[in-house]
């Protein structure tokens, strides 16, 4: 797989549309809803019933 | 081309998606792995796209994706996302069926309109004509679904034509007859017959078996999504068959035949949703794409056969009951 950095970059959030952020952990965050989406194997998941709430 | 493969991890969307890389394409799959069938069916069907630099994938859902994002700098849309099963559609899982059929349509054609998009092709289906006297099937028969699953496939080329004609986009409908071949959906009669015949199981048939089908191998469905998208045709409807009428009981014989062993039928009362007989005209298809279809039965039959046993037995168990 590519894994392409662009595709990370556009990528928005499921609840809100809103930006998401790449983490320093490999994840994607949802400033907004305070949602965190998981990278499993270079896929982002962009499920809201998969993400996990920050902090 | 830069393609968007929607329901990529399917049966139909993993094998346009690998053919599409084949040819040079850069394509991105989308899907939500939806539970109808096992996950790790899906999985299994990723795993060669995954190892092309030239694939990425995200695991989303139409119904609630923001999706301009996956459409930058798309050319090709291929529609493949859909909740499938003709008998699952009746009752309290209809939901399921408008969420995913009608509604994510209008949210990727929507998407589709904000983005430069030269081509949106639309899987739809054979349910959308119902039980029909009026044989072959041409674009023009009437459309009378007789499960909720085709109610939902014709909404959505409804809305494929609404967005064609009233702004211009760019899209085909193709009207799938029977799909099979490697990776065919578990649940579909093919798949469970020959593993069925190949484990020395009883195949539970409904209806007599002289129910006749138009059954359309694979890469004949994946070549005609290829040529519509390729074509200078826009706002065009065509059905997808695979050349040849044969009944189910015929269907049984090769399979007897290709597997070296005698099915064993129990025969159930006829299903409600479930078509008599289909048959494709696919004459306008020929004209305006080029299609024709390339692999008939026993070849096709063969090579479902070749990946059921090429599968190990997690997957083959993860398929269910036969
Ligand atoms: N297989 C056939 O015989 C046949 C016949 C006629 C039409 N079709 C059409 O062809 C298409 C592909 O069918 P298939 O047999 O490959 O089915 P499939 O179930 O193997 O593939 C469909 C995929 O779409 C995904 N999906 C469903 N809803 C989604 C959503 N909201 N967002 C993202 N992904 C979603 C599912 O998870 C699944 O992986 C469907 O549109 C179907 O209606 C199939
Ligand atoms: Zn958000």
């Amino acid at each position: 797989m590519k894994n392409d950095p662009g595709l990370l970059d556009v990528l928005a959030c499921p609840s809100c549309k809103g930006r998401l952020q790449y983490t320093s952990d490999e994840k994607l965050f949802c400033d907004a809803c305070r949602l965190v989406f998981d990278v499993k194997d270079g896929v982002p998941v962009l499920l809201v019933e998969e993400a996990e709430p920050a902090d | 081309m830069k393609a968007l493969v929607t329901g990529a991890a399917g049966f139909v969307g993993s094998s346009l998606s690998d053919a599409l890389l084949q040819a040079g394409h850069e394509v991105t799959g989308v899907d939500c792995f939806v539970d109808y069938y096992a996950r790790a069916l899906k999985e299994d069907n990723l795993k060669k796209a995954r190892q092309s630099s030239s694939y990425n994938f995200v695991e989303a859902s139409l119904v609630d994706a923001e999706l301009s994002g996956l459409l930058e700098g798309v050319d090709w849309v291929f529609h493949q996302a859909a909740q499938a099963g003709v008998r699952a559609s009746w009752g309290a899982d209809f939901r399921i069926y408008s969420d995913n059929n009608v509604y994510a349509t209008q949210r990727l054609l929507e998407a589709c309109l904000a983005a430069s998009v030269s081509k949106l092709v639309y899987a739809s289906s054979s349910s959308v004509y119902g039980d029909t006297r009026d044989l072959p099937m041409t674009e023009s028969s009437a459309t009378r679904p007789v499960s909720p699953y085709g109610v939902t496939k014709l909404a959505g080329e409804h809305l494929v034509s609404l967005y064609s004609v009233n702004y211009g986009l760019p899209t085909v409908v193709l009207r799938y007859f029977t799909v099979y071949g490697p990776r065919q959906r578990p649940d579909m009669a093919f798949n469970r017959f020959i593993r069925s015949t190949l484990e020395g199981g009883e195949i539970t048939l409904y209806g007599d078996g002289e129910q006749s089908r138009d059954f359309t191998f694979v890469d004949d469905i994946v070549a005609a999504n290829m040529a519509a998208a390729a074509a200078p045709v826009t706002g065009e409807l065509l059905n997808i068959g695979g050349g040849s009428r044969i009944t189910v009981n015929e269907v049984l014989a090769l399979i007897g035949d290709i597997t070296g062993r005698e099915p064993q039928v129990k025969r159930h009362d006829k299903q409600k949703g479930d078509v008599v007989h289909t048959v494709a005209d696919t004459s306008r298809a020929l004209e305006l794409i080029g299609y024709k279809p390339a692999v008939g039965l026993r070849e096709g039959l063969s090579r479902e056969r070749d990946w059921l046993q090429s599968l190990d037995a997690g997957l083959i168990a993860a398929m269910g009951a036969v």
